[in-house]
């Protein structure tokens, strides 16, 4: 009773955390951006625009407001959900309405890139580390720093070249967006979710034979053999489960960059996402929107990194 | 050092990492001695001209040498890379010993910005800045370096406070040897290790940035190349002359193949412990 309370009690500490970063998250991207050196009338109006429909413009938008105001309220806004209106790409409309409509494909290309990696490493750095020293240990070492040695961007116009232009196995261009047909999200998806899990799945795989390699040899793997379990139990029970955690923890760090490789392969492979929403609202300087886009982004790395200590905790009793 | 040295030869895949990374530097310092052809001039003679002899890699839509592009491109990206990631390594590992050695209040906000920071998805920090400090070579050294700051103040706070306690750094203490010369002479040499891996994988990482944004168009801005530029060039017209961007896109591959490779093999110079087990 008395370990769950004083685990409740650090997860509840490591929320306040999460909670702390998105805060000075949003204060770091909104006053970066009143900071920065753009005008957001002259963003939305051309740099022709005549002083009298600026002034107009900062009215209506309340950019002539104090700072400190104007974050209050966005903050207020934003925890509710109310991002406010866009001021370029979409004037007027809500910008809660276009991230809505666009996390979802980011979501599911990020979580099935993240399923591709995991099996892939899964499978490669289970049988390099049974095989180390062989030759397929050789060629999973050598594929994975192959793997990690390759742009995203770039590993989709190859992809696209051998798999869709080649060989017409896949669309080149275009999503089917996962509401609108699961089978179609899982077949349009596969090409993009392929470009960003390969890198990741080259890290997991180096990080996954690397733990298990140092945990065939230590003490309390020995001692399971030497008390005549068989080589599958002592794997599964033993090793396995030990080299877990820094596989799990690897995974957690790994999610920016994953999300990160939304942004360009989206792009590339016109998925209407958060990425690609994210770019366009970056050309059109439509400053709202960056700002929300870049906070949306912020708040799913913290909710999977808080679910990776979670599960880490689980796996490991010490570090709860 | 002579041991070190000794082994790191030995270590194939060091061996390989470096001699890749060699190349990839020669080409990049001699690039402009090593081709006949210019850069940016257009030659519409030879417009998208597939691999040949006169261009081993062929030409772009303006006729121009992609290998001479590439090898003044990789100038650029290398720059802009090899620059953010060692103002990150300055300012981070600054903050992470002023972290571990003072402790307290300055600790707990170094801390914090590092989370914040590492919380941003690298490119989308790196988008975000774009918008914030304009588009151009310099801004995206900026960028590199914020994503890179967290991972150097961590990683020398963490080493830092590991050697803090090993007598050697308690007895300097002891004898009262000045904070400054402590941090220097005593902790700093004995972390550096790691450092060094850290920023030949953040030099390979912080090329990956560069491109994506020049890719986007937010980076180097044409005729002037870079490594991304080109690329970005290369997708307009791709599936007529597929060799602009792939063969790019190689380039870009071996120079981080080399990096990686490397960084490997310092860690397992660095770390015998591990090496004798692998």
């Amino acid at each position: 009773m008395g370990a769950f309370a004083s685990g409740l009690t650090r997860t509840a500490q490591r929320f306040g955390g999460v909670v702390l970063i998105a805060l000075l998250g949003a204060a770091a991207v909104f006053f970066a951006l009143r900071a920065g050196q753009g005008d957001p009338a002259l963003a939305a109006l051309g740099d022709q625009a005549t002083p009298e429909a600026v002034a107009a413009f900062r009215a209506r938008w309340r950019l002539d407001d104090p700072l400190a105001l104007q974050f209050g309220r966005w903050l207020a806004g934003a925890a509710t959900g109310d991002f406010g209106a866009s001021m370029v790409i979409a004037s007027g409309e809500p910008i809660a309405q276009l991230i809505a409509s666009r996390l979802p494909n980011t979501l599911f290309i990020g979580a099935y890139a993240l399923a591709l990696a995991i099996s892939i490493s899964l499978t490669a750095g289970v049988v390099a580390a049974l095989r180390h020293g062989r030759f397929v240990d050789g060629a999973a070492t050598s594929a994975a720093v192959l793997g990690i040695s390759m742009p995203d961007f770039w590993l989709s116009y190859v992809l696209i070249y051998a798999l869709a232009l080649g060989l017409g196995l896949f669309p080149s261009y275009g999503f089917t967006a996962p509401s609108a047909s699961f089978a179609g999200a899982l077949y349009s998806g596969f090409l993009p979710a392929l470009a960003i899990a390969a890198p990741m799945a080259a890290a997991f795989t180096r990080m996954l034979r690397t733990a298990l390699l140092e945990t065939l040899h230590r003490d309390h793997v020995r001692v399971a053999r030497s008390l005549g379990h068989g080589e599958r139990f002592v794997f599964v029970h033993h090793v396995f489960r030990n080299a877990l955690i820094p596989y799990v923890t690897v995974i957690g760090l790994q999610v920016r960059y994953l999300l990160g490789g939304t942004v360009v392969v989206e792009r590339i492979f016109g998925v209407n996402g958060l990425g690609s929403l994210m770019v366009d609202a970056a050309f059109a300087r439509d400053y709202p929107l960056v700002q929300a886009c870049a906070l949306v982004f912020l708040v799913c790395v913290l909710i999977v990194n808080f679910a990776v200590d979670l599960v880490c905790a689980q796996l490991d009793p010490r570090r709860a | 050092m002579r041991g070190r040295l000794a082994a790191a030869l030995a270590n194939k895949l060091a061996l390989f990492g470096g001699l890749i990374t060699s190349l990839v530097a020669l080409g990049v310092l001699a690039g402009p001695w090593l081709s006949p052809y210019s850069p940016t001039d257009a030659d519409f003679l030879a417009l998208l001209a597939p691999p040949s002899p006169a261009h081993p890699l062929g030409t772009d839509s303006f006729g121009r040498d992609v290998l001479t592009r590439i090898l003044y491109g990789a100038r650029v990206s290398f720059a802009v890379s090899v620059s953010g990631v060692l103002a990150a390594a300055l300012i981070g590992t600054a903050a992470g010993l002023g972290a571990a050695w003072l402790g307290g209040l300055w600790s707990a906000i170094v801390m914090r910005v590092c989370d914040l920071l590492f919380s941003f998805p690298s490119f989308v920090l790196a988008l975000f800045m774009m918008v914030v400090l304009g588009y151009g070579v310099a801004n995206i050294a900026v960028a590199i370096a914020l994503i890179y700051i967290p991972i150097f103040a961590r990683l020398s706070r963490n080493m830092a406070l590991l050697v803090r306690d090993e007598p050697y750094v308690q007895a300097a203490i002891l004898i009262g040897q000045p904070t400054r010369s402590i941090l220097m002479r005593e902790i700093l040499p004995n972390i550096a290790a790691p450092l060094f891996v850290q920023i030949a994988l953040g030099v390979a990482f912080g090329i990956v940035i560069e491109a994506g944004l020049s890719f986007l168009g937010m980076g180097v801005q044409p005729p002037a190349p870079s490594l991304g530029a080109i690329m970005a060039d290369g997708r307009e017209y791709f599936s007529r002359a597929p060799w602009v961007l792939t063969l790019t896109g190689l380039a870009v591959s071996l120079a981080l193949l080399g990096l990686n490779l490397l960084s490997d093999g310092i860690r397992d110079v660095m770390d015998p412990k591990l090496r004798a087990k692998l």
